[in-house]
């Protein structure tokens, strides 16, 4: 019982990281270029934010400075202004000169307009309700002060210097004064605005560098792992690549010890003189030679492979009549598919047009398929080969479909992906002990792919799997310059 | 203090006897209108814009501009300007309104300071924009224009029920010098 819980909970703590590693193992051809572009996005986005929150910040600067600098300075020539209005009129008071006290009546008039200005361009530039109402004050009071300057003027041109200087007194100075209060709460109110916004550019600011922060946080986040990531998935690859090399050792080990194991013991009896009679000695011979064959077949189909890879592989492409490739296979595996006791059902379109490729090579692509064929059948004795001309889907035009089908045991959907990878082999096909380099399939799609066509499958559990291999049409053009040159052309070869 | 005045006075007036004797000075001027040459222009008389006024007779334009009256209906003391001496316009003040000389008008003004008749001094103003600014600026103000300077800051007097751009008025100015 306690045993069972150890367990249970070693499978709860590993459930995490091997599903972490499962996915990294089934990303690992675009981890890096994944993480890398949620990093960028991540960057990008958050950089958005932070460029929106300087965009703000320089606004809300911008607003500070037109509202509240440039307001006050606004405020400031207002009152230069109105003192101006009032300086020139005491200047009249000081000559008895006719024309000299008109200069500083239009002086002071000149003065008083620029205020009315000012205060015009307040009061439209004014928005909160306290700014109307201190604007709307001033502009009573102003006028209230002009009238009582008018009447001053009056005075001084009339030459009643004692009554100018009365009426001042009354009511100049008090209306000035009230004109006076109110620029400085036009002042106050701008100081308070210029506060308000200078708050707002400095939490904004604060807003930008925590982002920054969180910017240059993230994207190390991220970045580290990311390299995390990508050295795990590599490390994950090696691992699973090592396994796979170990695996394939192991089995291409088995699969050269058996047909040796053969050679051997054959070899052992007849040197021992146990073999007796022609029969007998035909007999061993027969099985010595069908054991080499074997080996050489292996050890052929490794080096096609490391030749595959290598890409040191050269196809002579010439025009080939699909049933020319068909009975090639057929010959080449009719020792094994009779000996087997399988029977072939072919299905060929007749009138079939040709394929450029290497008759050789797409005969090993096929033979591959039908000596799974008869590996995975299980207890079924049946192979379907058909070919057949069909639309193509990956390119404009007709190609040439070849289909090997088995009603066998058939491919586990989770295995479908990995199927075409070398060393690759099921796990129930190991299970069943079922002999194979896990190379076969992989050849076969090289294969195809060099002679421009592709590899697929379909399969089903327990009911079978069709092998389609599609094959481009030979062109006119192809066909043409292959009747001309009896020879293959070098340049076709790839 | 009151002979020290005196004094002031009797020397002022035989100062200004000897000048008109020395410069001669104009016969007085007939209460007729002269016709008018065709290159002469009106002048206008002009008051500021809040002064009920429109009509003055040309009697009552005479004691305003010799400063026999104080004050405007509206209660605003009357303030008199005039162009400098030597002015065609003013010229044309003197003789067809005060009907009196250069020596004359201001003799007049002179005594009537002292002896209380005259209320109010004129205002000497060199140019007709100067005029016109100090109509402007005063509101008892009273002065005259070419009707060429007039505009809307001022307002134009009729005299005896004739406006200035009326056939019959009597008020003309000879045409400026043209240095």
């Amino acid at each position: 019982m306690n045993g069972q819980n150890k367990r249970a909970r070693r499978r709860t703590l590993a459930g995490p990281a091997a599903l972490l590693d499962r996915v990294l193992v089934l990303a690992s051809p675009y981890n890096s270029s994944l993480l890398l572009l949620i990093v960028f996005l991540v960057v990008v986005v958050v950089g958005l934010f932070v460029i929106r929150d300087l965009h703000t910040t320089n606004v809300e600067a911008q607003k500070m400075y037109a509202g509240s600098v440039l307001g006050l300075h606004r405020i400031g020539e207002l009152q230069y202004q109105a003192q101006e209005t009032r300086r020139s009129t005491f200047y009249a008071l000081t000559t008895n000169d006719s024309n000299l006290q008109l200069e500083y009546a239009d002086q002071s008039r000149e003065a008083d307009r620029r205020v009315n200005e000012g205060i015009s361009e307040y009061l439209r530039q004014a928005r909160m309700p306290r700014e109307i109402e201190v604007g709307k004050g001033l502009q009573r009071d102003w006028s209230d002060y002009l009238g009582v300057r008018n009447e001053v003027l009056a005075s001084i041109l009339e030459g009643s210097t004692k009554e100018a200087v009365n009426l001042d007194l009354q009511g100049g100075v008090p209306s000035f004064e009230r004109v006076r209060q109110d620029l400085e709460e036009i002042k106050r109110l701008y100081d308070v605005q210029a506060s308000e916004q200078l708050a707002n550019v400095a939490a904004t600011s604060r807003r930008t560098v925590f982002r920054l922060i969180g910017v240059l946080g993230i994207t190390l986040a991220l970045a580290s792992a990311s390299v995390w990531a990508i050295q795990r998935s590599k490390m994950l690859g090696a691992i699973q690549l090592a396994k796979l090399q170990m695996e394939f050792v192991a089995s291409v080990s088995h699969e050269l010890r058996t047909p040796l194991t053969v050679i051997s013991s054959a070899a052992d009896n007849i040197a021992d003189g146990l073999v007796g009679g022609k029969d007998q000695l035909k007999r061993y011979g027969s099985a010595i030679q069908n054991q080499c064959r074997q080996i050489t077949e292996l050890v052929n189909q490794i080096l096609l492979f490391a030749s595959t890879k290598d890409r040191k592989n050269r196809y002579t492409l010439r025009p080939l009549q699909v049933s020319q490739i068909i009975d090639s296979v057929l010959d080449n595996t009719a020792e094994l598919v009779e000996g087997a006791g399988f029977a072939i059902e072919q299905r060929i379109e007749s009138g079939l047009p040709s394929v450029m490729g290497d008759l050789s090579a797409l005969s090993q692509c096929l033979q591959n398929l039908i000596v799974n064929a008869v590996k995975y059948s299980g207890e079924s004795r049946w192979i379907g080969i058909s070919a057949f001309v069909e639309n193509s889907e990956e390119r404009s035009g007709k190609e040439i479909r070849i289909t090997v089908q088995d009603r066998g045991i058939g491919i586990d959907r989770l295995e479908m992906p990995h199927v075409f990878e070398p060393f690759y082999r099921g796990a129930a096909v190991s299970a069943a002990q079922i002999h194979g380099t896990g190379l076969g399939l992989s050849l076969a799609k090289s294969i195809a792919e060099a002679m421009g066509g592709t590899l697929s499958v379909a399969s089903e559990l327990a009911v079978g799997s069709v092998f389609t291999l599609r094959l481009p049409i030979a062109e006119k053009q192809e066909l043409q310059m292959a009747s001309v040159n009896s020879e293959p052309d070098p340049s076709i070869r790839k | 203090m009151r002979r020290r005045a005196g004094l002031q006075f009797i020397l002022a007036s035989a100062v200004f006897s000897i000048a008109a004797l020395c410069f001669g000075s104009a016969p007085n001027s007939s209460s007729l209108p002269k016709p008018q040459i065709a290159s002469e222009q009106n002048l206008a008389v002009v008051v500021n814009l809040s002064n009920p006024v429109q009509n003055l007779s040309m009697p009552e334009l005479r004691r305003i501009f010799l400063g026999e009256r104080s004050h405007w209906p509206n209660g605003r003391r009357i303030t008199l300007v005039m162009m400098e001496t030597g002015q065609p316009e003013r010229d044309v003040v003197l003789r067809d309104i005060c009907q009196m000389n250069e020596t004359d008008f201001n003799n007049h003004f002179l005594h009537g300071v002292f002896t209380g008749e005259v209320f109010v001094s004129p205002k000497t103003l060199a140019t007709p924009v100067g005029v016109r600014k100090f109509v402007f600026n005063v509101p008892g103000a009273i002065g005259y224009l070419r009707v060429s300077d007039l505009d809307s800051t001022v307002k134009a007097l009729r005299i005896d029920e004739r406006g200035p751009e009326d056939k019959g008025y009597r008020l003309h100015v000879p045409p400026r010098s043209s240095k």
